[in-house]
């Protein structure tokens, strides 16, 4: 349980935690220590370097960080998470499906594929409307259309599912 | 003399005139949907009003309710701010008949220059240089065919009363000409509610540039030198500097006097801002006149030395300008990035929630007008603008560092934000060497969302953020000082914006 995976712009960084205080990271051994300012706030120290970290939780293993003007989003995992995620996601390819969810509250304007119909990745398929503008979602994936769970002008609340690919 | 005014806003612009009117002594109302209960805005202010539900079409667009309101708490004057009503004539209109000063220009100037074919006739018989096309809505298919060829594509089509890129389309052949025709005309009578449309021709690549002017009721016009605009993402500005490193001598001298041109022909006064299309020859053509204070007055106002809010309250009141135009100058250099309620990779939707880490950046050169705190709630019925962070340097370089600086000092959390893609901007040749133009956002950054314009950031933050997550997920799955394990509802295990 002391052995973590953390991805961070498509890079896989492993780290392994010692007695307090130590960390092995890239096959060195570091010093940190770690203020909690508030729940949001938190400086670290890593050896003498100090790092001055805003940050906004968005799941258990998902976190965002701002740090001097930069924004990160990391997934961290503990070595075993991490494994048995590789094993799911070679399993999930092989039945492939996606779902758009709405990234936040707001009105259906359009949709603009029906059930059956073919999209692409990246290919814009619903408008929601939301602080009076209207903003496209992509498909995230590239497939058929499965089911489709809202109609034009239906308001929706935050990660409702609006529709499968598959 | 004014002795209190009704601020018709919110937010960081709401914020920004309360604190002018404390410097006046002028008694500031503010006015609060249901939504904005909590908003600073409603905190700062000496008096506050409940105006109405969250939807701004029953609150901050009441017209009729905004009207009583201010003649029942005995308001001497309204400030419009920017957007909402600012540039309503109608609103305007009912309150110069209630006999409540209006903060801004009359409602005459604003019609005028409401309708886009008017004002570009009005402009082309002023000696304002206009975008080559036609001054009045199409009525004839054939003609308008004939027109676009004369010009030349590629061509645009715009909505005669729009404004914000509804209701225009880029035409590139004739044979587009009458599909996209149809298409705009359809979307002007959606958004605007009158399907007029006119023909301009497509500048390539042009710089958003736009003089401040500023006028008094006694005939007194003066121009507080340009700011450039060019980066914005579908017509929304985002980062906006002053002066503008394209801008020579003699085209200031140009574009100043056509601006100062543009305001006596509407019979314009207060503070206005004239907007031009610049093109790489140096070229420049009216493209439309803000008759209100603009997002990105700070910048003009860190030149040049002066409060425009207090200046728009001073002729409002019908005092002249207070300074000549011979003794103003450029002092320095000031940038404005616009800090938004955005989630960048993910095609830029507004992100809504409550703000629970605020802390402003500060220090020398760094202003920041803001219209949130740690109480704010970012709600989903408004512009998701929080706060503006300005940046002056004696220099252009200067001004760009310390606004590196201080991007990277401001710490929010609650909602996610701009910050990071405006840091990116700062640091890319094309904004350095002055060369950007209109469409860098679109053309330069858009294709590196999401996440590949990370791909230069520095490693060993990288590695610091990656050790920050290691810490907090152990946290979570460890026994707490008391020996029980983190409670699961902790704040690490909650949604960002709830």
């Amino acid at each position: 349980m002391n052995e973590y995976v953390v991805t961070v712009n498509g890079k896989k960084k492993a780290f392994k935690m010692l007695d307090s205080g130590k960390v092995v990271f890239q096959d060195r051994e570091l010093e940190y220590s770690l203020l909690k300012v508030s729940d949001y706030s938190y400086l670290l120290k890593i050896g003498n370097k100090v790092y001055d970290m805003t940050t906004t939780a968005l799941s258990s293993e998902k976190f965002g960080f701002l740090v001097d003007g930069h924004y990160f989003e990391t997934t961290v995992r503990t070595k075993l998470q991490e494994k048995a995620r590789e094993l799911q996601n070679i399993r999930n390819m092989e039945t492939h499906h996606d779902l758009i969810k709405s990234p936040m509250p707001g009105m259906i304007l359009k949709i603009k594929k029906n059930v059956g119909e073919r999209i692409e990745m990246g290919e814009s398929v619903v408008i929601l409307e939301a602080m009076k503008m209207e903003n496209d979602l992509h498909a995230p994936s590239s497939g058929v259309i499965k089911e489709i769970f809202v109609k034009e002008g239906n308001s929706v609340e935050k990660d409702t599912i609006l529709l499968t690919i598959s | 003399m004014i002795k209190k005014i009704l601020i018709v806003n919110r937010g960081e612009i709401a914020v920004r005139i309360i604190k002018a009117c404390r410097e006046l002594s002028i008694t500031s109302a503010a006015l609060y949907s249901e939504a904005d209960k909590d908003s600073l805005h409603v905190r700062l202010a000496d008096e506050a009003y409940f105006i109405g539900p969250s939807a701004s079409s029953e609150s901050y667009l009441n017209i009729p309710k905004i009207v009583d309101l201010a003649k029942k708490i005995g308001a001497s004057a309204i400030h419009p701010g920017y957007g909402f009503l600012s540039e309503n004539a109608d609103f305007i209109k009912a309150v110069e008949e209630s006999g409540i000063i209006f903060i801004g220009p009359r409602s005459e100037s604003v019609r005028l220059m409401g309708d886009k074919t008017e004002a570009r006739k009005l402009m082309a018989g002023s000696e304002v240089p206009i975008v080559p096309g036609t001054t009045s809505p199409i009525d004839s298919i054939e003609e308008a065919k004939k027109t676009a060829r004369e010009i030349g594509y590629p061509i645009l089509l715009k909505a005669s009363a729009g404004g914000g890129g509804k209701g225009m389309r880029k035409v590139a052949s004739e044979d587009e000409f009458e599909s996209s025709l149809s298409a705009a005309q359809n979307e002007a009578l959606k958004a605007f509610g009158s399907s007029d449309v006119y023909i301009e021709k497509y500048i390539e690549n042009p710089k958003h540039i736009e003089v401040q002017i500023i006028a008094d009721h006694h005939g007194n016009y003066a121009h507080l030198f340009e700011r450039d605009c060019s980066i914005q993402r579908r017509h929304q500005k985002v980062i906006e500097e002053a002066p503008s490193t394209f801008v020579d001598g003699e085209l200031r001298q140009k574009l100043t006097s056509a601006a100062i041109n543009a305001a006596k022909a509407c019979g314009y006064y207060n503070a206005g801002t004239i907007e031009f299309l610049v093109d790489k020859n140096k070229n420049f053509y009216f493209l439309e006149m803000n008759t209100r204070l603009q997002v990105e007055h700070p910048v003009t106002e860190l030149i040049t030395g002066l409060d425009l809010v207090k200046e728009q309250i001073a002729i409002a009141e019908g005092k002249p300008l207070s300074f000549r135009q011979e003794d103003i100058y450029i002092h320095g250099h000031a940038l404005e990035c616009r800090i938004y309620a955005e989630d960048v990779d993910n095609n830029f939707v507004p992100s809504t929630g409550h703000i629970k880490l605020h802390r402003r950046p500060d220090g020398i050169g760094i202003r920041v007008d803001t219209g949130i705190d740690p109480f704010s709630n970012v709600s989903m019925f408004y512009d998701p603008l929080l706060t503006k962070v300005i940046a002056w340097g004696r220099n252009r370089p200067e001004a760009i560092e310390r606004m590196k600086r201080a991007l990277g000092e401001y710490k929010i959390a609650g909602v996610l934000t701009n910050i990071a893609a405006c840091r990116w901007v700062l640091k890319q040749e094309e904004f350095k060497d002055g060369s950007f133009d209109i469409n860098f956002v679109e053309n330069v950054f858009m294709p590196l969302i999401p996440d590949k314009w990370k791909s230069e950031q520095a490693q060993d933050y990288e590695d610091a953020v990656s050790l920050l997550a290691v810490l907090l997920k152990a946290r979570m799955s460890e026994p707490g000082p008391s020996g029980n394990k983190v409670p699961k509802s902790n704040n690490w295990t909650s949604k960002p914006y709830e």
